[in-house]
């Protein structure tokens, strides 16, 4: 885990990681929020709608935001304000994950980070985009 | 800039910062107004402020802030090298 303090961070500096997003995840978060929307969890459905599978919980594939800025920037000294995600491409089960995010201003009063961030398949397309709002503690 | 431009432009904030084109803000408006104005947001004010009159606020300053009015007030000052 990364233990960045707020002036050792920059404009521009970024990080990136891998996840696959298997069955097990995907079941987990249809446990713990109780979605159990069929376009997530019944592949039949999924394919009479259009789509070639289940798909991701948009929502699981975000969470991986918490995980960048919790993990990676800045780390064990992050406080997350906000996220604003976008779900550009649906994400299917077995699909490989690149998170990436890049600090993109800051705020010296309040020791607050914008990060640009987005996550790609293993195809290099965009599945989401986020800005997130991540305070540094002291 | 004068006072009721820079109220124009704090109301400006006021509306984005909570998604809310009607909101209507007064010198008086202060935190017990806004359900939504808790101190995340006032963080979301107080830095879209910072970038928008490109202004430098000292954290205990910004602290200290009542309502509307006074936040106006600073960035009036602030404006003026004061």
């Amino acid at each position: 885990m990364n233990t960045y303090k707020y002036e050792n961070i920059y404009v521009g500096l970024s990080h990136s990681f891998q996840v696959r997003v298997d069955q097990k995840e995907q079941d987990s978060f249809s446990n713990i929020t109780g979605d159990v929307n069929p376009l997530h969890r019944d592949v039949a459905f999924a394919k009479k709608k259009g789509y070639e599978d289940c798909v991701v919980f948009g929502m699981l594939t975000a969470s991986y935001y918490s995980t960048l800025a919790g993990v990676y920037l800045p780390g064990e000294n992050s406080l997350i304000h906000g996220v604003d995600a976008k779900f550009l491409k649906p994400v299917f089960v077995g699909d490989t994950l690149t998170v990436e995010g890049k600090v993109s201003e800051k705020n010296d009063t309040y020791k607050l980070l914008i990060i640009k961030a987005s996550i790609r398949n293993q195809d290099g397309e965009k599945v989401s985009r986020a800005t997130i709002r991540v305070g540094v503690l002291e | 800039m004068k006072r009721a431009e820079i109220f124009e432009e704090v109301q400006k904030i006021f509306r984005k910062v909570f998604d809310d084109e009607q909101l209507e803000i007064k010198d008086s408006t202060y935190s017990g107004d806004i359900e939504d104005w808790d101190s995340l947001e006032h963080i979301n004010l107080i830095v879209a402020m910072e970038k928008r009159f490109q202004l430098k606020f000292d954290i205990q300053e910004v602290g200290e802030l009542e309502n509307v009015g006074e936040m106006i007030d600073l960035i009036e000052r602030r404006l003026n090298g004061q």
